[in-house]
């Protein structure tokens, strides 16, 4: 099915990528390089309508279509992968389910300050010994009178530094595995709750991935998001969506490192020519720029299929798995071609290079995927 | 009041190709509204907040020019609706032309106070445009303006010229062009993009503006680029210190240095 995007979705496209470059790309290296999450650019990224795509504009968002956003994932990843996973997590996994799950009163209360950059939203579902097994979470919550009590701790919680909007999973019921897990929404200041110091990563250095530690922490049983038991169903629907939005971000990525190898292909001169007219070069570009539309069109039509509300978890879990490894295979390539300087900080691609194995690891590893897709075929 | 802001949908230049005899291929690059023409379009904007004037976009080009996503990308700056002059016949359309076409909706559209230009079109640059319906109007024409300030029937300018700031005042209704720095613009964000397909936008031909096509003017002679063809010589500049000397050795050779 050839794809042809909306003149809405350019000029979406077109307006991210004009903000992106004028706004986030002078400060990626440094935000890198410093482990620094960039706290400044959230005002800007909720100007630009970038943090409330997915919410409906009667809570003040834009409540634009799934291509749309991920094509704005894909843009901010192009120039910094740090912004695309900050702007990604907050919508994908703590906005979506908010919108889908939660009843009038929590989308009056949490989604306009979501929408406006008031408050940024990050999901808590692993922990020490549940990662891509998830029917495992151990963090329990406890229900007494007009309250939950939750105990437990979460790992590697994406905008966790400075999120004020915690969507937590947490075991609620003594029904067994998957089947006894809840969502809660938890607010950052809630007694009890503590945000723990960052990871100190490979890559999205700029990211705040924190542990989160509940310790009796009480929070208002209204904030059960959709029905007790329904925690595994909703985190993995949250995934399904998700996922579509890290394959973008790690598309964005490609995207970056392709254009900056061929720029340099076309400056850099041995043996008398630019690189660009060396055939092993032509060949590996060739090959970047073959992953990278196919990467594109699996994006595409994983968000293509979410928004006319058919099942779309073969489609992301697709996306995702070949973005992933594809974005892997392309920054290297793009390193191999800037030849030394590549392996340097004087030059993006390295740090695209360290951004991208992300993609292969988070919002279910690559394993995962091809568990999600193979089962598909061998019922 | 109203006040328009002539813009250009027109190739990006950043897409351009440069071919082996010097001249521009535009033929691959992607349409955009026109980098100076968007300060244009924020200038007006603000202009327009403060006077309480609605901001027009004009528009003069090919069938390209008045599809959706052309007048999206306008309105998403700012603009409170567009007209556009639109035929085959304008595609490519030169000074003259263009400006006939302004003019004449400029004119239809009346109460106009002011209307705004960028420094130059981005793909041809002759930068004759303002001065051409300056002329039409029978208004005052004010180039390479940083700062507009309307009150009381007359605009005030300051110009940048090349011995420091020049400020004039003219009567108005005049037409201003302003610099590529006059403001800084922004993306338009996802709310700009969402209200831009909610804004009224007229499409005109050729017929409907009132127009005559007159010829651009008969072309007497033609002029090749200067000097030779370019070398394609590319210095690798990884040590700018053998970079130079490089650069040196090669003007050397070429007799441009003695
Ligand atoms: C930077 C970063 C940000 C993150 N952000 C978040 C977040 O915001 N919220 C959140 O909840 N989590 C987050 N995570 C956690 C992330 O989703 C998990 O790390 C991931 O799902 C893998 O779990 P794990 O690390 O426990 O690895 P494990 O599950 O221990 O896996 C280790 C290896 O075993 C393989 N493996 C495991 N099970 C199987 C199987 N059944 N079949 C085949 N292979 C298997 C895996 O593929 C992997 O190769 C983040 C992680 C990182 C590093």
């Amino acid at each position: 099915m050839p794809f042809q995007l909306t003149d809405d979705q350019l000029l979406t496209r077109d307006s991210v990528r004009e903000f992106a470059e004028a706004e986030i790309a002078p400060i990626a290296a440094e935000i890198d390089k410093n482990h620094r999450p960039p706290l400044e650019s959230i005002p800007k990224l909720a100007e630009m309508g970038l943090l409330g795509m997915i919410i409906p504009e009667e809570y003040g968002g834009t409540g634009m279509d799934t291509v749309s956003y991920v094509i704005a994932i894909e843009e901010l990843s192009r120039v910094c992968a740090t912004h695309g996973v900050l702007a990604e997590a907050h919508s994908s996994l703590c906005t979506w389910p908010i919108v889908n799950y939660g009843n009038a009163e929590q989308k009056q209360k949490y989604l306009p300050d979501l929408a406006n950059g008031n408050a940024i939203g990050a999901f808590g579902l692993t922990e020490p010994n549940a990662g891509s097994d998830a029917g495992s979470t151990s963090t329990t919550a406890v229900r007494d009178g007009d309250e939950f009590v939750l105990n437990g701790q979460k790992i590697f919680i994406t905008n966790g530094g400075f999120a004020k909007t915690f969507v937590i999973i947490a075991r609620s019921t003594d029904a067994p595995g998957a089947k006894g897990l809840s969502a809660f929404i938890v607010e950052r200041d809630t007694a009890g709750f503590q945000v723990l110091e960052p990871e100190q990563k490979m890559g999205i250095r700029g990211s705040s991935t924190t542990p989160l530690a509940f310790s009796d922490c009480r929070i208002p049983a209204a904030n059960l998001l959709g029905n007790q038991g329904e925690g595994f169903k909703i985190a993995m629907q949250i995934l399904d969506g998700g996922r579509t939005g890290i394959a973008a971000q790690a598309l964005g990525i490609a995207q970056g490192a392709f254009e900056a190898a061929c720029k340099y292909a076309k400056e850099r001169v041995q043996f008398g020519k630019p690189l660009a007219a060396l055939q092993a070069i032509q060949w590996m570009i060739a090959d970047m720029a073959v992953d990278i539309e196919a990467g594109r069109a699996l994006v595409y039509q994983a968000a293509d299929t979410e928004d006319r509300h058919e099942p779309h978890s073969q489609a992301s879990a697709m996306a995702k798995l070949f973005c992933g490894e594809m974005a892997t295979r392309v920054t290297g390539k793009a390193i191999q071609i800037h030849g030394g300087v590549g392996y340097t900080e004087a030059y993006p691609v390295e740090r695209m290079y360290r951004d991208a194995k992300i993609t292969e690891i988070y919002e279910g590893t690559s394993e995962i995927q091809r568990l999600v897709i193979s089962r598909n075929y061998l019922r | 009041m109203r006040i328009v802001v002539a813009y250009k949908y027109a190739p990006d230049p950043q897409e351009a190709t440069v071919a082996s005899d010097g001249t521009l291929d535009f033929s691959r690059a992607k349409a955009i509204v026109s980098d100076y023409d968007a300060v244009a379009i924020e200038y007006g904007r603000q202009l327009a907040d403060a006077q309480g004037a609605a901001l027009v976009g004009v528009s003069v080009g090919g069938e390209a020019a008045a599809k959706p996503v052309a007048t999206k990308a306008a309105l998403a700056r700012g603009l409170d609706e567009v007209v556009v002059v639109s035929d085959p016949e304008l595609d490519g359309a030169g000074s003259t032309r263009t400006a006939q076409a302004i003019a004449a909706v400029v004119k239809e559209l009346g109460d106009v106070e002011l209307v705004l230009a960028g420094d130059s079109s981005m793909d041809v640059g002759a930068r004759m445009v303002p001065s051409v319906l300056a002329g039409l109007l029978g208004w005052p024409m004010l180039s390479d303006v940083e700062k507009v300030t309307l009150a009381d029937g007359s605009v005030s300018v300051e110009r940048l010229v090349s011995e420091g700031v020049q400020s004039i005042t003219a009567a108005a209704p005049a037409v201003v062009s302003l610099t590529s720095e006059a403001v800084k613009t922004k993306a338009p964000g996802m709310k700009d993009l969402l209200a831009a397909g909610k804004k009224p936008v007229a499409v005109k031909s050729l017929a409907d503006s009132g127009l005559v096509a007159v010829s651009e003017g008969t072309v007497t002679a033609r002029a090749k680029l200067d000097g030779p063809a370019r070398k394609g010589v590319v210095i690798d500049t990884s040590d700018p210190a053998a970079a130079a000397a490089e650069l040196v050795n090669a003007l050397r050779a070429a007799g441009v240095l003695g």
